[in-house]
């Protein structure tokens, strides 16, 4: 089942194309501290902000069951690395790019709600994410020790690929960070909109009891991807099930 | 690790509970290495005006745009939706100086929203838990503190001025804390504000059951910053009135 295969193109196309850009291999066994119950960055410890609500943000979240499409265990940056700019500020993308196996119309909408929701459980000492998925913003704090202790965007990525990793139809997973400018994030918010819009409409879906396609807003997001169509299809039918049981 | 040290204050409006619980944010604050979350529970939001902090978003706010956008007929995930709200709870937190503030904003419409409610009251005491010491500065009655911010505290403050009824509300905000319906607490005593000397607040100690934690003058210092509008946070470290706010600090155990 694929459902993002022109963002993922769009999105390789532009990460080809930026510059400066740094690539790492993921370390697979990430040793960062523990951040425990009371892991909260304020102000007065912050060393770096990354999408916060004044800023531009963007978290993207992609798969596809051709792993050819993800290099497996790669971490690319586009801009400065996160001890490089203590004190800022500074906009944030961030796509994870998965590949996947035994994707259908019946678990993929589950599926992907469990891989968006990884991102909450990483627990790095010094480090702070709040996310809103419905608009695919998401706000790291990092404090200031963290980022002296030598907090980057390899350790990031390393433990967040690693959660991905133990979930049992995860094959591949491949990371990309942007803090070079506004405009660079501002552009993948554009280039990963249409990923948004059918995250959206598997959203409504779910979140129905009765599809009045004429009327609905996701109709033309459906009507250009079949999967979705199957996927709308099936939860139909599921209700009618349940409603008849 | 320690756990997280609640306390609240209470009484009838008017008598300097906002003050105090500003002092209590000062030395609080000064307590290195200590994460001290302050909580505006009281709808005049007068600690943030006493802590020197501009509040640009409150509880309220964001319990009136959810509710709004669920009135709009757009689809909420529950999980999604507390992601969500944890997110704009954390960007109405209001930073001062060794400390963050979060304000509850003005009583709720009416109606019913009890899901959103309690799904705003979880993720407020989640937030609390990862604090070192949370204090928030209540309304009048207990109840509110339930309703509004969390069930459980660990030292509940009630203050009163000398006058009968400041001294009649908090036996009464006693009398219905006292089975612990209304909130949950380990400890309760009472503060008193604006005593003229030790026989006048031993004579008030008469007139209550409640454990008394220490009795504050009329410090003209404090009318001045409150007339001046100047953050109590500046107030000097001289200040006898601080003085005796630490000393209640120590006697409940929460400060050394």
């Amino acid at each position: 089942m694929e459902l993002f295969t022109d963002t993922i193109t769009a999105v390789r196309g532009f990460i080809d194309r930026a510059a400066p850009q740094r690539s790492w291999v993921a370390d697979h066994t990430p040793a960062w501290p523990k951040g425990g119950p009371r892991n909260i960055v304020l102000k007065e410890d912050l060393g770096l902000e990354l999408g916060s609500p004044e800023k531009e943000s963007i978290s993207c979240l992609l798969w596809t069951e051709d792993l050819a499409r993800v290099t497996d265990g790669r971490i690319t940056l586009v801009g400065p690395d996160f001890p490089e700019t203590l004190g800022r500020s500074l906009p944030f993308g961030k796509v994870v790019l998965v590949g996947v196996d035994g994707f259908n119309e019946d678990n993929a909408y589950d599926r992907h709600k469990d891989m968006d929701f990884l991102r909450y459980n990483l627990d790095l000492k010094g480090f702070m994410l709040r996310a809103v998925s419905q608009f695919m913003r998401e706000w790291c704090r990092i404090s200031t020790a963290a980022l002296r202790d030598g907090f980057s965007a390899r350790i990031l990525g390393s433990a967040l690929m690693a959660l991905f990793r133990c979930q049992p139809f995860v094959r591949a997973v491949e990371i990309i960070y942007i803090t070079s400018s506004t405009g660079d994030v501002g552009r993948l918010k554009e280039i990963t909109a249409p990923a948004e819009r059918i995250v959206a409409a598997m959203n409504k879906m779910a979140g129905e009891m009765d599809f009045e396609c004429e009327t609905c807003d996701y109709q033309a997001v459906c009507d250009d991807a079949a999967e979705l169509k199957a996927m709308r299809d099936k939860l139909m039918q599921k209700k009618k099930e349940a409603t008849h049981a | 690790m320690l756990k997280t040290k609640i306390v609240a204050l209470c009484g009838k409006g008017g008598v300097g509970k906002t003050s105090i619980a500003a002092l209590m944010v000062k030395l609080l604050s000064q307590k290195n290495n200590r994460k001290i979350l302050a909580i505006d529970a009281d709808p005049a939001m007068g600690l943030a005006t006493a802590l020197g902090i501009t509040v640009r978003k409150t509880v309220d706010d964001i319990r009136k745009d959810l509710i709004a956008r669920i009135q709009n007929g757009r689809p909420q995930d529950k999980q999604e939706t507390a992601r969500q709200l944890d997110y704009e709870i954390f960007e109405a937190l209001a930073s001062g100086d060794g400390y963050a503030l979060l304000a509850i904003g003005r009583p709720e419409d009416e109606g019913c929203f009890c899901r959103v409610n309690s799904l705003l009251k979880d993720i407020i005491v989640d937030l609390a838990g990862k604090f070192d010491i949370v204090l928030i500065d209540g309304e009048a009655g207990v109840e509110q503190i339930n309703r509004r911010v969390m069930k459980t505290v660990d030292h509940l403050v009630l203050v009163s001025d000398t006058s009968a009824k400041g001294i009649g509300v908090a036996n009464t905000i006693a009398l219905v804390a006292g089975d612990k319906k209304a909130v949950d607490f380990h400890s309760i005593g009472l503060v008193l504000n604006r005593v003229r000397n030790g026989a006048e607040a031993h004579e008030i100690s008469t007139r209550t059951e409640l454990e008394i934690y220490g009795w504050l003058g009329d410090d003209e210092a404090i009318r001045d910053f409150d007339f001046r509008g100047a953050p109590l946070t500046e107030i000097p470290e001289t200040s006898p009135t601080l003085g005796i706010v630490a000393d209640i600090l120590k006697k409940m155990d929460i400060i050394e």
